[in-house]
């Protein structure tokens, strides 16, 4: 029951802060220098003062900044996210039919990161001076400090000439599709090296931290009293020492779907991979607000759905913390 | 065994050897033409849009009165004939009467009307069709176009890039024309592809309409434009087969690179109409470049064979002047630069721009359109090693977007600044609006040099009227030599556009148009 | 301690090799990374360009010897600003629990649910892209996983029997926060702090990648950004500056991860 009136209690949090997000980013946007009308002149080859008017008054660019806020948020209580003004579809689809293919993407690079960062650290943890962690943090190390979009870029030298097992480019081969079977292998062999270069980054944080708090958890109190209690070492490693040293990685994870989802606006432009990020950075240079702020919207959005659940995880990991 | 694959092996390739002159004869119906995109198309509609993202899939989806070969003559498409009165005030258009919209209406000399009075009131090139008075529609299959004064750019702004026939049913519903939904979804023309799929940004299906006027055309079924924002990615999908036509790239080391691939094969026919030429931009109401002999020792100081040679690879070529080596209208009698440090600093010394103790005798900024890589920015770059050679100092200013630069560029914010434009078919269209001193305006793409010389409005608009090819040669030709002595811009290189394509592509499109044009012989072989 | 983990010595000397490259090489080696040395696109051992020259001529190795400047102070400078917001609100926020809690964790939310990278650079655009302008918005957008890792140190060991013992004894706040729980937090705030100087070095390398880097001032990230679209011809100007960031992240987290094993006392009881 505590558990559900503090769910229902996030989740009004959560509705102001998406608001926030909301109005914060549509004043942070509207101060740019530039005008989305000569983005859109430009890619029709120039266009006449009359036509750029009429385009303003269309877009409602010629209203104050608050009234065009004001008329935001009253469609976007509706519903409606705006037209794009790049693209003059609805912001709304343009945004679904690129989110299938970033959450692929995230989603494949997190859990990947996730099993084998924290078995790393776990492994490693065990024997805090032995051989094998010296190396897991080495690799590891070695892997955090790589930048994503270097890793990416040598993965492409590598597999663009080298040994082109691999493609480097894009989200599927065939133009037509050849079944769903086919699709689906097609789209994971596109995947590999996109998720790759993003899960190597998250690998190593988790395994870092992983062992870090494990080495943590293992010298603390309530362990030493486990130990001295008689109990197994292997049931105080895994059943008591593990769950605590969770903790922090449950709250790391939380954090990083926010950064995941900006790795993937790198990710996506090095490997062209048609998802969300590369959408972002369109949308940045061609000041497309609408389909910005759909953008910001849609990934805090994620971000506080993660966050929730992180929170939920968090307080069934841990009994000390109650919720209040 | 071995051997036995081996024989194998070789029955396969005589079989094939055997087969495929066969097949390579005979144009082949059927088959799907991937073919790349740099830039994202955002709208079909070319009648009010200009730019390859728009204009070559309209091209595909929308007829035109007129095409053209790649000898500029133009060849008859949706007008099976046409005339042009004597005193070169009326062009009659006679219309099949055969031709059908993908809807299955038929195309009528009121789509014609409609058609090329939107193009007149929204299209960015104001001044394509500005002399046309009005269309008079006799009948469903004869439009005559009523000009205000001779107008001898009209025959090539009737072709396919440039005047699509749009169907008055759909887009003359009131609704505002640049902004129409129909412009992006549930597209209807009457060219030879039809549009079924649109995802922004990645790809666009175009599907061979059935009904379509010509018999026996298009060969192709579908064509699949894909979009690659980095051509690396569309150098390794080529080599990998999985891509197979490649128009409007620019990108020299990848040229290079698609050149020793036997599969592929590189060509630069197709571009003859585009005309596209980069320069220089000075802010001619600026101090110092106010001075002609500062901006011809920048002239002086910029090594436009380094730029040819070693960054584009020589795959570009100098440009001498306003008007592209293609162009009918180009005269190579000009005045000309090469690179002359020695007098560089002679005319800087002579305007003033003495020497500090520093050895800086300028501070300067230089912008550029951000976009093209080999063409602007890699050039802005150059600007700085090169011009400190002659004590100018360059800092280059990146635009963090085209809105950045293009609001430099319309309030005047420069120095100088990298730039190009294309032609578009004739310099009316094109060339016109970068020297027209009534075209200095607060926006991009207009005379932002700021030059004023009232002998060129003069020579422009009288070009521009002119019937007679020779006449109208000659006025361009002094044209040429006047703005090449002011040199209110400094002309760099004709952009390096090539198609790439696979083998398996035959008759590549290569009219002026290129792939702006409809793909109506293009057809592939078997693998 | 400290000098007793190899790795960790490993990490020093690589740093102090990149300072002085970064910080004597210039002075030692004057030229101008902007100047055309050789022929574009040479590759490394060419004449006049050991490293081999990017798509304008321009040397690789002079651009490395003089783009660390930029770099290191980017890094440096943000992971400073990014560190001193986090750890403050952090502790404020885990120290004091309820209102303020509640407070300050909705404002942390805030900046965290908007996607750094994207928030990173509309601020670049925002303010045009110069060395300033990037260090002040990656300390803006990078904050808050300090505060919320600090927050949560600062809740665990505030239950802890020691800080009620400082309590009982009626210790000030102020001491018990800073004196008595942040050194105990310490250890993975010590990881956390060293990844925020990398972070906030890959962080830029990640705006010049993108093409929001200050193009007059040679910058690792620059190098990378610009000979990006030439990788494929030109292997050796993207793979040294970015084997460059690498070294310094590296180095830096090597360093870190001594510091951690240094600074974690439960970890020394049990040797």
């Amino acid at each position: 029951m505590a558990l559900i009136l503090f769910a229902a209690r996030r989740l009004f949090y959560a509705a102001i802060l998406v608001i926030g997000v909301l109005v914060l980013s549509f004043l942070l946007i509207r101060l740019a220098p530039g005008d989305p009308v000569d983005t859109l002149a430009g890619q029709m080859g120039g266009m006449t003062e009359e036509i750029r008017a009429g385009l303003r008054s269309e877009y409602g660019l010629d209203q104050p900044t608050l009234v065009q806020l004001g008329i935001y948020l009253e469609r976007f209580a509706s519903g409606n996210l705006g037209y794009s003004y790049f693209f003059n579809l609805p912001v709304l689809s343009l945004i679904l039919q690129r989110l299938p293919a970033t959450l692929l993407l995230v989603l494949t690079a997190l859990v990947v990161a996730v099993l084998s960062g924290t078995t790393l650290g776990v492994l490693a943890s065990r024997r805090p001076n032995g051989l094998l962690s010296q190396f897991i943090t080495v690799v590891s190390v070695i892997g955090y400090s790589a930048p994503v979009f270097w890793t990416g870029m040598l993965l492409i030298i590598l597999f663009a000439s080298v040994i082109p097992i691999l493609p480097v480019s894009g989200m599927t081969a065939a133009a037509v599709s050849g079944g769903w079977l086919l699709d689906s292998v097609d789209v994971a062999h596109h995947l590999v090296l996109p998720a790759v270069s993003l899960a190597v980054v998250y690998l190593a944080q988790y395994s870092r931290l992983t062992r870090a708090s494990m080495l943590d958890v293992l010298g603390s109190d309530y362990v030493r009293t486990a130990r001295a209690k008689g109990l197994e070492e292997r049931k105080v490693f895994f059943k008591h020492a593990f769950r605590n040293a969770m903790l922090p990685i449950i709250t790391i994870v939380g954090l990083q779907f926010g950064n995941l989802l900006a790795g993937a606006i790198v990710v996506e432009t090095v490997f062209n991979w048609p998802g969300l990020g590369r959408l972002a950075f369109d949308s940045v240079l061609r000041r497309d607000y609408p389909t910005l702020l759909g953008l910001l919207f849609f990934s805090s959005l994620l971000v506080i759905v993660a966050n929730q659940l992180v929170d939920v995880c968090y307080r069934l990991a841990d009994p000390r913390i109650k919720a209040s | 065994m071995r051997q036995a694959i081996a024989a194998f092996i070789t029955i396969l390739a005589i079989a094939s050897a055997v087969a495929a002159p066969a097949t390579a004869q005979e144009p082949r119906r059927g088959g799907t033409l991937v073919m790349g995109q740099s830039t994202g198309t955002t709208s079909f509609n070319n009648a009010v849009g200009s730019g390859t993202g728009i204009m070559v899939p309209g091209a595909q989806i929308f007829a035109s009165p007129v095409m053209h070969d790649d000898k500029w003559n133009p060849k008859p498409y949706l007008a099976e004939s046409w005339e042009l009165s004597p005193d070169s005030l009326s062009m009659t258009l006679h219309l099949r009467k055969d031709a059908l919209f993908h809807d299955g209406t038929p195309v009528t000399s009121a789509d014609v009307a409609f058609s090329i009075l939107t193009i007149r009131d929204n299209h960015p090139f104001n001044t394509m069709l500005a002399p046309v008075e009005r269309v008079d529609t006799p009948d469903a299959a004869t439009a005559i176009i009523r000009l205000k004064h001779p107008h001898p750019a009209l025959l090539y702004a009737m072709g396919p890039p440039l005047m699509p026939i749009l169907p008055k049913h759909i887009y003359g519903d009131g609704r505002p024309i640049k902004t129409h939904p129909n412009n992006s979804k549930d597209v209807v023309g009457s060219g030879p592809f039809k549009l079924v799929e649109f995802k922004p940004g990645d790809q666009i299906v175009l599907e061979r309409f059935d009904r379509f006027f010509i018999k026996d055309r298009p060969y192709l079924d579908r064509i699949i434009l894909k979009t690659y924002p980095d051509s690396q990615t569309s150098i390794l999908e080529l080599e990998a087969g999985r891509l197979l036509l490649q128009p409007f790239f620019n990108r020299v080391l990848e040229l290079d690179r698609a050149k020793t691939n036997p599969q592929l094969v590189i060509t630069n026919e197709g571009y003859a109409a585009v005309g596209g030429i980069n320069w220089l931009l000075f802010n001619n109401k600026r101090k110092p470049f106010d001075d002609v002999r500062v901006r011809q020792a920048f002239a002086y100081a910029i090594d436009r064979d380094f730029i040819v040679k070693a960054l584009h690879k020589g795959l570009s070529k100098v440009a001498t002047g306003p008007i592209h080596s293609g162009f009918p209208q180009y005269s190579p009698d000009v005045t000309k630069y090469s690179l002359n440090l020695k007098k560089a600093e002679e005319l800087l010394d002579a305007a003033g721009l003495k020497k500090g103790p520093d050895g800086v005798r300028l501070k300067v900024t230089c912008d550029y359109y951000p976009g093209d890589e080999d063409g602007q920015k890699r050039l802005a770059e150059y600007m700085k090693p090169a011009l400190k050679k002659i004590g100018i100092e360059v800092e280059v200013r990146a635009p963090a977007d085209f809105a950045a630069w293009a609001k430099r560029m319309a309030t005047k914010d420069f120095d100088i600044s990298m730039d190009a434009a294309f032609a578009w078919g004739d310099p009316v269209i094109g060339v016109n609006r970068t020297y027209l001193s009534s075209n200095i305006r607060p926006l991009v793409f207009t005379n932002n040099a700021q030059y004023e010389n009232p002998k060129v409005d003069e020579l422009l608009d009288a070009a521009g009227r002119e019937p007679d090819a020779a006449k109208r040669k000659a006025l361009y030709g002094e044209f040429q030599k006047i703005v090449t002595a002011d040199l209110p811009l400094f002309w760099l290189t004709e952009l390096p556009y090539h198609t790439i394509y696979n083998k398996r592509v035959h008759n590549p499109p290569t009219t002026i148009w290129g792939t702006a044009s409809p793909m109506l012989d293009v057809w592939l072989s078997e693998k | 301690m400290f000098a007793r983990s190899p790795v960790a010595v490993c990490g020093l000397v690589l740093l102090v090799a990149i300072l002085l490259v970064s910080l004597i090489g210039p002075l030692v080696y004057v030229a101008d990374p902007f100047d055309i040395v050789a022929a574009p696109l040479s590759p490394p051992f060419s004449e006049g360009a050991l490293l081999g020259s990017d798509q304008q001529g321009r040397d690789v190795l002079t651009g490395l010897i003089y783009g660390g400047r930029a770099t290191l102070t980017v890094g440096a400078a943000a992971a400073l600003i990014s560190v001193v917001i986090g750890i403050t609100i952090g502790a404020v926020a885990g120290y004091f629990g309820g209102t303020v809690d509640e407070a300050l964790m909705r404002f942390t939310e805030f900046f965290q649910v908007l996607p750094s990278l994207l928030f990173a650079m509309v601020l670049v655009t925002l303010f045009s892209p110069t060395l300033t302008t990037v260090v002040l918005a990656i300390g803006v957008v990078s904050w808050p996983g300090t505060a919320r890792l600090t927050r949560a140190e600062f809740l665990k060991i505030k239950q802890y029997d020691f800080v009620a013992a400082e309590l009982a004894i009626g210790a000030r706040r102020g001491r018990i926060m800073w004196k008595v729980i942040l050194p105990n937090a310490l250890p993975p705030l010590v990881v956390s702090a060293t990844l925020a100087v990398g972070a906030a070095i890959l962080f830029e390398a990640s705006l010049s990648f993108l093409g929001l880097g200050d193009p007059n001032r040679m910058s690792w990230g620059l190098m990378i950004g610009s000979s990006r679209s030439y990788m494929l011809s030109s292997w050796w100007a993207v793979t040294f500056p970015g084997l460059m960031i690498f070294l310094t992240v590296l180095a830096v987290s090597l360093i870190g991860d001594g510091l951690n094993d240094a600074l974690n006392p439960k970890l020394r009881e049990r040797r």
